[in-house]
């Protein structure tokens, strides 16, 4: 079975910004939103690294657990999507994030900033694959058509790994082998092995 | 003074049943709480998979087509393999391309249980895996974005976040509720009402103003409003949603919105209350003798400890009304106004802080409910109509009445 992941390659990040720019296009995200963003570390120095963050599908999902009225759900490829019909604009899946995925349309009172949005990893979300009601709530479904999130596939350096897990990850090691180093899949042990302290 | 028992706390037998009623209820639903601490689904697991239209339309086996689905986005996932590796180059063939047009991936419910073991596998790494990981930390740069949180990448403090909402407080509030309200079921079952223990004199004395009462009407009613609203946001999930999904997401949003709206009188009237009942509640020198002996609550006599107008039980809900509703109201509008003036850790702490003496206040305010009404006889009428029976005064606050019957105490008790 095949266990869905994001990984970013920092040494090959070259902060573009494409990713963050195709899905905003492709899931027509509102103003206010983002999806996926890039973050620049050491911004300036010599070992400075960019690297691009969404959701990352966790494993053990904390968002999942702290929706009070479950509209965020896994499914069995560890895909984490969400009902926008149930959501209540709380935003405890804000604060159990760890990686600042959710967005909501405004920044104001409890109650009226509105409906959670988040990645979907292109999976659209409950209503019925491919239909234009879930494109206008969700984005485009790309998984449903047999291919993966387009932030990676859009990737001009092949910095951004989508799909399988264990199939990321081998490209990513044999990448780093052949080149001579790597500084590791970013945000993993958060995100999928939550029980693991390396 | 005259210490002859008329009435006791056991005569009241249609209390004790109904007390009793409660008890078994109460027990049940303590019973279920400890057992969903232990029943180890703490752990979120996948509902949903993943299947092939084409292949589910006919009568092949579920297993089947989700193996499919699965294998169809692997090989598209082998498609950003290195060029050197999987071509087109000279050394090896152009990948085939992952989907035929006939394939489309379908959604459907998961077999209760099923997930639990995928989220299991998926946690273990193998040692390739464990290579590839790094130290999990909170990790934040810079970003071009201009929203609040962006720069951050990583932030481990979520999953504790979780913990803290998800397991401890909910789990802390739901023993909480469920046991005090035991406790004070089973106390009415077994001991009855704490009666007039010399009967009701026929003659009232004024305890509360107008203005006083209908200010404790008000918080108490947006009180039990806020409660209700927040306990269907915190159990919800445990406790509507096994019926009705979709009244979930309903009353999800009512709450939302009750939750606000209630949130201006319970303000108001937590400020007037403190404005009002601080003086008369600060520590005084009967307070101790008054605890160390229970207030007499166990005891049928009516020679309680002496008390003034505010005895040490009243004065400790008091003081929880008013830093419990200052806390809740301070880390309330700080929820209400996102980012204002804290980050997102501080706004995690303020969510945490109110959830949790959220329901530290509902069970005491249980017991506040259960002494004002069911639990002691007579104690609703100050609070009602303002003015109590004088047997009653003399048992619970004789130095109150003696004051505004402007005489000096029957006699000073030492010790």
């Amino acid at each position: 079975m095949a266990r869905l992941k994001f990984l970013c390659d920092s040494d090959r990040c070259i902060e573009c910004n494409a990713c963050a720019t195709v899905c905003k296009n492709e899931h027509e995200v509102p103003w206010g939103m983002v999806r996926r963003r890039v973050v620049t570390l050491n911004d300036g120095e010599a070992d400075e690294k960019s690297i691009a963050i969404s959701c990352m599908h966790c494993t053990d999902a904390p968002c999942v657990a702290v929706c009070p009225v479950s509209t965020l759900y896994q499914t069995d490829l560890g895909i984490v999507l969400h009902d926008k019909d149930t959501c209540i604009g709380c935003g405890y899946c804000y604060y159990a994030c760890p990686f600042g995925a959710p967005q909501f349309p405004r920044a104001t009172l409890f109650g009226s900033r509105g409906t959670m949005d988040k990645c979907t990893y292109c999976a659209g979300g409950p209503e019925e694959n491919g239909s234009e009601v879930e494109f206008e709530k969700y984005g485009r479904n790309r998984i449903a058509e047999g291919k993966l999130p387009l932030c990676a596939e859009v990737c001009s350096t092949r910095a951004l790994l989508a799909g399988d897990g264990e199939t990321i990850g081998e490209i990513y090691r044999e990448r780093v082998v052949k080149r001579g180093y790597g500084s590791g899949a970013w945000g993993w042990s958060t995100a999928y092995y939550p029980e693991e302290r390396p | 003074m005259n210490s002859e028992v008329r009435v006791h706390g056991r005569d009241f037998t249609a209390y004790r049943i109904g007390g009793a009623i409660a008890a078994v209820l109460l027990a049940i639903l303590l019973g279920w709480q400890i057992w969903e601490i232990f029943d180890g689904d703490n752990r979120t697991v996948p509902e949903v998979r993943w299947g092939v239209a084409a292949l589910d339309g006919e009568a092949t086996a579920g297993d089947q087509s989700g193996l499919l689905a699965h294998e169809v986005l692997r090989a598209r996932t082998r498609l950003q393999d290195e060029r050197y590796r999987s071509g087109p180059a000279p050394a090896s063939d152009a990948p085939d391309f992952a989907t035929g047009a006939a394939q489309w991936l379908t959604n459907a419910p998961m077999e209760r249980g099923a997930g639990r073991d995928l989220t299991r596998g998926w946690a273990r790494p193998g040692s390739d895996t464990l290579e590839l990981l790094r130290g999990s930390e909170r990790v934040a740069g810079i970003s071009s974005l201009p929203y609040v949180g962006a720069e951050v990448f990583e932030r481990p403090f979520g999953r504790d976040w979780r913990l803290g909402i998800a397991d401890f407080a909910t789990h802390l509030g739901a023993l909480a509720i469920l046991g005090f309200s035991l406790l004070l079921a089973l106390v009415l079952a077994l001991r009855g009402r704490v009666p007039i223990a010399k009967g009701r004199s026929g003659r009232t004395v004024k305890r509360f103003g107008f203005l006083e009462r209908a200010n404790h009407w008000m918080t108490a009613l947006s009180f039990i409003g806020l409660a209700l609203t927040g306990l269907v946001i915190a159990y919800g999930d445990t406790v509507i949603r096994p019926f009705s999904e979709p009244l979930l997401g309903d009353l999800g949003w009512l709450a939302t919105w009750g939750h606000v709206l209630f949130f201006p009188p319970f303000a108001l009237g937590i400020l007037f209350m403190i404005l009002r009942w601080t003086w008369g509640n600060l520590p005084g020198r009967y307070d101790a003798r008054w605890l160390a002996r229970g207030g007499g609550f166990f005891s049928d006599s009516p020679d309680n400890p002496p008390a003034r107008k505010f005895n040490a039980g009243q004065k400790l809900i008091f003081w929880s009304a008013a830093l419990g509703g200052v806390i809740m109201v301070v880390s309330g509008v700080t929820l209400m106004f996102p980012f204002y003036w804290l980050d997102i850790e501080g706004m995690s702490w303020a969510m945490l802080t109110h959830a949790v003496i959220a329901v530290l206040l509902i069970a005491i305010f249980i017991g506040h409910i259960y002494i004002g009404t069911v639990g002691m006889q007579g104690a609703i009428e100050a609070m009602w109509g303002g003015r109590v029976d004088r047997n009653w005064a003399e048992e619970h606050h004789e130095l109150w009445l003696a004051e505004i019957e402007g005489r000096t105490p029957t006699q000073e008790r030492s010790g």
